[in-house]
């Protein structure tokens, strides 16, 4: 097959269409020996090829199928037939590609395990060729070949369970960014200064786009970013210890449509093979050895094509289309049917009775406060003695006062401004109205900026999220062995033992089985959150996702609409497995029946009752006899918490240094938002805010680049996380020193295994 | 307490002569696994071969930013981490040194010296360990020899440690071409490996011991660390018990605990009478397949905390997917909390210190230390005799311990 058989292919995300091939007079298809059809049916596009008996390629086209794998295979048969004399009975036809188990068979095809087929086609077309780097949509595989002739081995190594490194995780994050796909496959590596992004989850990435663009960085050094993140990738994950030796072939559609991506292998394989002294066959120019070809696309068609024909002749004979025809007709709506499951619940009646028992267990839900001990939003007359816990959270700031017997009393929220003098000024004013002269006995503080606070607020014990949510948990449930928490954005699961908290998990690392994905997906169905569990519920059969990633959950979907799921029963799906999402994806928790029997829920996620039915019911799965709660007060159990470790140690003595609602309401600050104040820790460089407040005592900061003197104090918001909270390298050396002269009165023994165990090496290690 | 090493001679004795000139030869050790509780066993063994003191060079301590720059792709299929990360070791001592080395040494330490040894099975060494410096090798070796293409000679002895008779043999086979060394030097200069092993593991062990000390003295507690060796690399242990120790709790290791009779017998002296074991260093009462030494140890250091008044918390640390960590979890656990010492695991240790999740335990755990150190010491301190001999000795500040040791 020679180069001038091909027609340049336009890149894969301008108007997709056949790349019809001239058929030279030669290659006619001949009456006496079948044509060959090699067809990828990949998880983006179908590609097919066309070839006479003896293997000369008559015609080849790629479109995107957009989740209709079978109506796109059925309608490039149908062409095939029409333009070209595709005959049943006659010719032959292989299969590969993601989808193609479940299409072959309705046609009479045979199916050739994809990477077989890459490599078959390889083999033939490149001898030469040592490795291949094969990225296609959800997937990446590498083939390294070693030895030659009779010892030629092949090593394969291949991913699909993430979508870190594949072409998903790049155009996901070009279409936030609103590049249009034109201008992607033309955006260049080369010349870009790079940025850190995630190159493990496509979800991540796109929030390392986010925070990158919002910090100012450009749109073009952001792809390139995106470029290196999945080059990387692959070589990290994929090459094993192998070196990726000369001739290097990159097939699939991105390498062979991202001009950039093609850039930054070429920058890391010449670099590896200097690095490594890796020689040039010939001693030829490295760039020569770096081959991306035109009909990247088709590789595994072709192979489909070369394997079949040292085929048997009866092997893969095409048998029309009807049965496919059929499929699509009705088929698949019958297989969806006996793919899918039931409903959530198995009975009407069972509905009932869980809805009744789960619905009563939220103090905070309308109508339930009679249920509960107080009327919680409103304190029915001024109060006298209590304790104050609050909760500064990201989007709201909660504040409750308890009695000394552990009653609470009364709770309120501000939503935050951003600003935690001003949502600490609201919350109370509201305390305030309630309290007015009486006293405030301890009063504890939790969540974001609780260590700055402290003291502006006259705080007396500053609470870490988990002994707060720990502690409201054992409260009103003493003998809990779990608490999982599942918030917007994140999942934590705290892990009792003897009334402490003995090992938690907390998902930072991947995006899946959060709320704030379930409600995206709601959103996008144009149903709002308070209505998503009664939507889940009335379905009667629900789709079989798969647990794990997030970006392909969300392609899942796509897949499971067009078998003609309904917005409701893909909710229920999604419900369904986000127990699976929160504790063994995410969570890592394989052995639930080790942590305990009794689970407490809590969590803006565990609102949603069509959640919490799941979570039982996977609990249960688990651990037959499980008793799971949901928290009466799942919200505002944070400020319960700090509340009642508030009430611990005034209970053992402590006089509260409350600073008292006037001070509050009269501090004095200042903010100052400036090229000084710009965090340096890391490339994001947040613009953060310095609010710097009048407070008797404070220390101020006079080594700052916004020095503040004797008798104020700073708070630093606006900064996207933790290292942000330090305001530069004079403060971190300030912190280290007082570190530094707490461990040097506490020894540590691997301090001195460290210094001494190692003495007598030189100096001289240049590292 | 005697032990199995106190019986050998000490003191060293002039090295065989005629010596062949070494002092021009540049060592270079990996820093990883069992070399981070044989280190001096190194030092000692190589300074009496004759090689300068400035020619020993071990590896700086492991981190992504030197699996990055000199491991990347070498790696190889392992979830291990310890070991995964030895090729960022190996390419730091072939490409990042200034002044070249001759020779890289990274031994195949089969068992251990272990404190342990004849109270328990076996002191044998992780299989898998055991077989790291093989299993990277393979990766420097794979298309074409990258020791050799830099003009460095690579030596793997495989070492029955545990067995210091076995030990000049087995150093003969693989060095004799390498150093030019006979099998009398070879014995020389193991003698001098092991003392200075026992030398240094002396001193940790004091200093240990005046900590505990000063814990019992002041009535305060400090935090026991039950994890390998090599967990006390700050890129695989990621240094988080400088997190307590900054929130000023003093940190002993389980390695380094203080063996001295006296203090056995306070802790352990009843259960001996009562026959329950053998010996303060015997296990069997928890664990009967004493194999592994570094898993010994780590049962034993959990039993020393479940008594031991003032250690009121420990801190496990496992790395990722450690097989051999996998079935002393709930033992560890369940033993630590016996008599309600506070028990924390930082489990899946990997490449990328998980900071945010550290923080937040850290504070965590400190809370839990504050709120229940004196319960948990009052507890303790009635199941035991009532002469603790740590309050007899002369006092020591504990900035002096530290101090000291620097």
């Amino acid at each position: 097959m020679s180069e001038g058989n091909f027609v340049q292919i336009a890149p894969l995300m301008r108007e997709p269409g056949v790349m019809e091939i001239k058929t030279p007079e030669k290659l006619k298809p001949s009456t006496n020996g079948a044509q060959i059809c090699g067809i990828d049916v990949g998880s983006t596009t179908v590609k097919y090829v066309l070839s006479s008996a003896s293997g000369e390629v008559i015609s080849q086209a790629y479109e995107r199928h957009n989740t209709k794998q079978a109506e796109k295979v059925l309608q490039f048969l149908a062409r095939l037939e029409a333009q070209h004399g595709l005959e049943p009975k006659r010719d032959r036809v292989f299969f590969t590609g993601s989808g193609a188990g479940l299409i072959a068979p309705l046609t009479g095809a045979k199916v050739i395990q994809e990477v077989v087929a890459v490599a078959a086609s390889v083999e033939r077309l490149h001898p030469g060729v040592r490795f291949v780097s094969e990225i296609g949509g959800e997937d990446m595989k590498t083939i390294f070949f070693n030895g030659n002739e009779k010892t030629k081995s092949k090593q394969v190594l291949m991913q699909s369970a993430c979508s870190g490194g594949t072409g998903t995780f790049i155009e996901k994050t070009a279409r936030k960014l609103q590049i249009p796909p034109e201008q992607l496959s033309e955006m260049h590596y080369t010349g870009h200064t790079l940025h850190k992004i995630s190159s493990k989850c496509g979800i991540f990435a796109e929030a390392d786009a986010n925070t990158l663009l919002k910090a100012g960085v450009t749109v073009d050094e952001i792809i390139a970013s995106l470029f290196e993140a999945v080059v990387y990738q692959n070589l990290a994950t994929l090459t094993r210890g192998n070196t990726p030796s000369p001739e290097v072939l990159l097939l699939g559609g991105p390498n062979l449509f991202f001009k950039g991506l093609q850039e930054a292998w070429r920058l890391h394989l010449k670099r590896i093979w200097k690095e490594r002294k890796v020689p040039m066959p010939g001693g030829g120019d490295p760039e020569s050895f770096i081959t991306v070809p035109s009909d990247a696309l088709y590789y595994a068609a072709l192979g489909c094509v070369e394997i079949a024909m040292g085929e048997q002749p009866h092997v893969g004979v095409y048998q029309g289309v009807k049965q496919l025809h059929w499929w699509i007709e009705e088929g698949q709506y019958e297989e969806k049917k006996k793919q899918g499951r039931g409903g959530l619940c198995d009975s009407e009646d069972n509905l009932r009775t869980f809805i009744d028992v789960y619905s009563k267990m939220d103090a905070t839900a309308p109508g339930n406060a009679a249920a509960n001990a107080a009327e919680v939003s409103v304190a029915p007359k001024k109060l006298d003695r209590v304790l104050v816990g609050c909760d500064f959270g990201s989007t709201t700031a909660k504040a409750v006062c308890l009695s000394p017997e552990k009653e609470l009393l009364f709770s309120c929220y501000a939503l935050s401004k951003g600003n935690p003098i001003e949502d600490a000024r609201s919350l109370f004013r509201q305390l305030r109205e309630v309290i007015g002269d009486g006293e405030i006995l301890g009063l504890g503080i939790t969540g974001y900026g609780k260590d700055l606070l402290k003291g502006i607020l006259g705080a007396d014990c500053g609470v870490v999220e988990t002994i707060a949510h720990a502690s409201a948990g054992l409260h009103y449930f003493p003998d809990a062995d779990c608490i999982c928490d599942v918030g917007g954005v994140d999942v934590k699961i705290m892990i009792l033992k003897n009334g402490a908290v003995s090992d938690f998990r907390l998902n930072s690392q991947c995006s899946s089985g959060n709320g704030a994905f379930l409600q995206g997906v709601a959103e996008r169905f144009g149903i709002p959150l308070s209505e998503i569990a009664d939507g889940a519920f009335r379905a009667q059969a629900m789709p079989q996702l798969s647990m794990g990633c997030g970006v392909f959950l969300q392609s899942d979907i796509v897949n499971q609409q067009r078998k003609g799921w309904q917005a409701e029963e893909i909710l229920a799906a999604l419900c369904s497995i986000l127990p699976l999402n929160v504790w063994i994806y995410a969570g890592g928790m394989n052995n639930l029946a080790q942590v305990g029997k009794k689970y407490i829920l809590q969590g803006g996620t565990h609102k949603n009752l069509a959640v919490v039915k799941t979570q039982v019911d996977f609990i249960r799965s688990k651990v037959p006899d499980a008793e799971v709660v949901v928290h009466p007060y799942s919200g505002e159990a944070g400020a319960i918490g700090a509340a009642l470790v508030s009430l611990d140690w005034w209970a053992k003595g402590g006089k509260s240094e409350f600073r008292g609602f006037d001070t509050i309401e009269k501090l004095t600050y200042t903010t100052t938002t400036s090229k000084e104040t710009i965090c340096n820790w890391c490339p994001v460089t947040c613009q953060r805010s310095f609010i710097d407040v009048e407070l008797p005592g404070g220390k101020g900061r006079d080594w700052s680049k916004v020095p503040i003197g004797v008798g104020w104090e700073r708070v630093i918001v606006n900064n996207s996380c933790p290292k942000g909270l330090v305001e530069d390298v004079n403060e971190m050396r300030v912190i280290k020193a007082g570190i530094e002269k707490t461990k040097n009165a506490f020894p540590n023994i691997a301090d001195m295994v460290r210094q001494e165990g190692f003495r007598r090496v030189s100096a001289s290690i240049s590292a | 307490m005697q032990t199995w090493f106190g019986k050998k001679a000490s003191g060293g004795s002039p090295p065989p002569s005629p010596r062949k000139d070494r002092s021009g030869l540049r060592v270079g050790i990996p820093k990883v696994l069992n070399v981070w509780s044989t280190s001096q066993f190194w030092v000692g063994f190589l300074r009496d071969l004759g090689i300068e003191s400035e020619n020993i060079v071990f590896s700086s301590d492991t981190s992504e930013e030197q699996g990055r720059e000199f491991g990347k792709g070498r790696g190889t299929v392992d979830c291990c981490y310890p070991v995964k990360s030895i090729s960022g070791h190996y390419g730091e001592l072939i490409f990042g040194q200034k002044k070249k080395i001759n020779i890289i040494l990274s031994p195949m330490i089969y068992s251990l010296p272990s404190f342990m040894r004849g109270h328990v099975s076996e002191t044998l060494a992780c299989t898998r360990v055991m077989a790291g410096p093989e299993n990277i090798k393979a990766g420097f070796m794979k298309e074409s020899d990258v020791f050799a293409d830099n003009g460095i000679k690579y030596a793997s002895p495989f070492l029955s440690m545990a067995e210091p008779e076995v030990v000049p043999k087995q150093m003969y086979d693989c060095l004799k071409d390498i150093f030019g060394v006979d099998l009398a030097e070879c014995e020389h200069a193991v003698e001098a490996g092991y003392r200075e092993l026992r030398a240094f593991n002396k001193k940790m062990r004091d200093a240990s011991r005046e900590i505990m000390a000063w814990c019992a003295r002041e009535n305060k507690p400090c935090v026991l660390v039950l994890g390998r060796p090599y967990h006390m690399d700050p890129g695989i242990g990621h240094e988080i018990e400088s997190d307590l120790q900054a929130h000023g709790y003093p940190i002993v290791w389980l390695q380094y605990l203080p063996i001295d009779d006296d203090l056995m017998n306070w802790i352990f002296g009843e259960e001996i009478k009562a026959k329950k074991i053998r010996s303060a260093l015997d296990i069997s009462d928890v664990w009967t397949s004493s194999n592994s030494s570094n898993t010994n140890e780590i049962l034993w250091g959990a039993k020393v905390a479940a008594r031991f008044p003032w250690i009121t918390c420990v801190l496990r640390l496992s790395s990722y997917e450690c097989g051999m960590d996998q079935p002393t979890y709930t033992p560890t656990q369940k033993i630590v909390e016996a008599a309600g010492t506070l028990f924390f695991k930082f489990g899946d240790l990997d490449s990328t210190k998980p900071a945010g999740s550290i923080r937040i335990r850290i504070e965590t755990i400190v809370h839990y230390l504050a709120k229940y150190s004196d319960q948990i010491i009052q507890k303790k301190l009635v199941l035991l005799p009532p002469d603790c001999p740590l309050l007899a000795g002369k006092e020591k500040t504990l900035a002096a311990v530290a101090s000291n040791e620097k």
